[in-house]
């Protein structure tokens, strides 16, 4: 494996394809009973992607539904693997693919930042050491302490990236989950997310808010098909992001 | 081997909020699981103690009780393994972290458990037969490969349920009547003459050695024989084996299939 900087996300002829069936689970009837060339053939959501993101770099990663942005980020983020390629991340990396995964609904604000640091394999130390920091971020205030089934979506949206944001990532994964927290939250987040790059962290960004990406990405990667279509600095790959989708840019 | 120190902590977490989920809410907490083996207890000395009366085991409910609780940790291990990767189907697409961590928290909680029964009717027993001994010393031992044995399968079969959604109902299946075969409310020498079958009783069964040692040691107040002792660590060894290579080879795909 060759050996890459933090920060730094390479990714070299990488290639995955689904099976898409409709029922995911598999019983030993249908094994026994499946026939070849029964049902859609598989879906290639990354097709030789090749992909190499320097530390600190933002990238903003458009396309259409299906293009295989999320995949992407999974793959990046270790989740999926290959069929073919290699993926390498150097460093921390730490994805935001679903604000609040791990959370367990009956315990606290506070016991689900244990755990969630827990998972991206901190130890306990190192999560008391930025809890306060969590805590005040997500404005839960006394809230931290009472079961997370009680939190409105906002709350727990708010929970959800305060404790990613304060992971101390080389390399943040993001995909489209800014949208939920109201406005005011949104703009902390954003403000948080600059101070990170600034701090030298990458930034993997997947959304389809036009605005959004063009405020906090300087690259632009535009998959279509699994392929990368375009990939370069900003405003050409949103004005060629818009051109392909045939939305006209706004004014 | 580094990754797993890295994530210790992670497992930890899991253990607790697996103990909490179970026992939160339910008002007598812990001593549920003495009731189920209690209530079996009853049943099978009304059964075979009373109405056959065909046991010549002395303090015969002692002898039950301590099968029983084995039998019921081995079986609640596997079927708790069995949908763990399912039902933490959210973690698992969403986070990288070792897999293995969930089914091993499942068994985990399961000992935790178990050895806290095992405190109180081992004590009964002991005090009741004056079975002390120094043989008590290798209970810790035999624990542990029960523990170890309990693992490897409860990883294999957690993988493989991910994957067949069919493997919990054959193993529901599967317990059944492998209860009734093992060596829980009789003793294989008692009820065959044949050799082979005794064999069969004692030994193919990888479950029966786990329950006579332990049974030797808390209810009979003597060593298991040094054969039991063997069995139990080789079947540990090959159980952990076997669970970690089928679940190395298949954990690749778990974020897609769960």
């Amino acid at each position: 494996m060759q050996s890459v900087r933090p920060g730094e996300i390479v990714l070299d002829a990488a290639s995955r394809a689904f099976s898409v069936r409709a029922d995911r689970g598999r019983t030993l009837k249908e094994l026994v009973l499946r026939r070849a060339g029964s049902g859609p053939p598989p879906v290639r959501a990354l097709d030789e992607v090749s992909l190499r993101i320097e530390p600190g770099e933002t990238v903003g990663v458009v396309g259409r539904n299906g293009a295989g942005k999320s995949s992407t980020l999974k793959v990046l983020a270790g989740i999926i693997p290959l069929d073919a390629g290699t993926v390498t991340a150097g460093g921390n990396v730490v994805s935001l693919l679903e604000l609040g995964a791990g959370f367990g609904r009956d315990f606290s604000g506070r016991e689900n930042i244990l755990m969630v640091g827990a998972l991206h394999g901190l130890d306990r130390a190192q999560i008391e050491a930025v809890t306060p920091d969590i805590v005040a971020f997500s404005e839960l205030g006394d809230f931290i302490e009472a079961p997370v089934k009680t939190y409105s979506s906002g709350m727990f949206v708010r929970l959800g990236f305060a404790i990613a944001a304060h992971l101390s990532a080389d390399t943040l994964l993001i995909d489209e989950v800014l949208a939920v927290g109201d406005e005011a939250f949104q703009r902390k987040c954003e403000a948080r997310i600059a101070e990170a790059v600034a701090g030298g962290a990458t930034l993997v960004l997947v959304s389809h808010d036009a605005a959004l990406v063009e405020r906090t990405c300087e690259r632009v990667v535009v998959l279509d098909g699994g392929r990368v279509q375009f990939d370069g600095p900003a405003p050409e790959g949103m004005a060629f992001y818009h051109r392909t989708m045939g939305t006209p840019v706004a004014v | 081997m580094a990754e797993y120190l890295r994530f210790r902590f992670l497992f930890e977490q899991m253990v607790r909020r697996e103990l909490r989920q179970k026992y939160q809410g339910s008002l007598l907490g812990l001593a549920w699981y003495l009731v189920n083996p209690l209530v079996l207890m009853g049943a099978y000395y009304l059964m075979f103690g009373v109405v056959f009366d065909q046991t010549s085991e002395p303090d015969y409910p002692l002898f039950l009780m301590v099968g029983l609780i084995v039998w019921m940790f081995f079986s609640q291990s596997l079927l708790g393994a069995a949908p763990s990767l399912l039902d933490q189907g959210s973690l698992i697409r969403k986070a990288r972290f070792p897999r293995e961590s969930i089914p091993a928290a499942v068994v985990t909680v399961q000992m935790v458990t178990f050895c806290a029964v095992l405190v109180l009717v081992g004590a009964v027993t002991v005090a009741y037969r004056g079975t002390a001994s120094p043989a008590l010393l290798l209970l810790p031992f035999v624990l542990l490969a029960l523990y170890v044995f309990a693992l490897g399968l409860g990883l294999a079969v957690s993988v493989l349920h991910a994957y067949f959604r069919d493997v919990a109902p054959i193993l529901g299946a599967i317990l059944l009547p492998w209860f009734f075969l093992s060596p829980i409310f009789f003793r294989p020498e008692r009820i065959t003459e044949q050799p082979a079958a005794r064999f069969v009783l004692e030994w193919v069964n990888p479950i029966a050695p786990f329950i006579e040692g332990v049974r030797a040691i808390i209810y009979g107040g003597s060593a298991p024989s040094l054969a039991t002792l063997a069995y139990v660590v080789v079947a540990a060894g090959l159980a952990l084996l076997v669970g970690r290579t089928l679940f190395a080879r298949l954990q690749g795909e778990l974020a897609v299939v769960v």
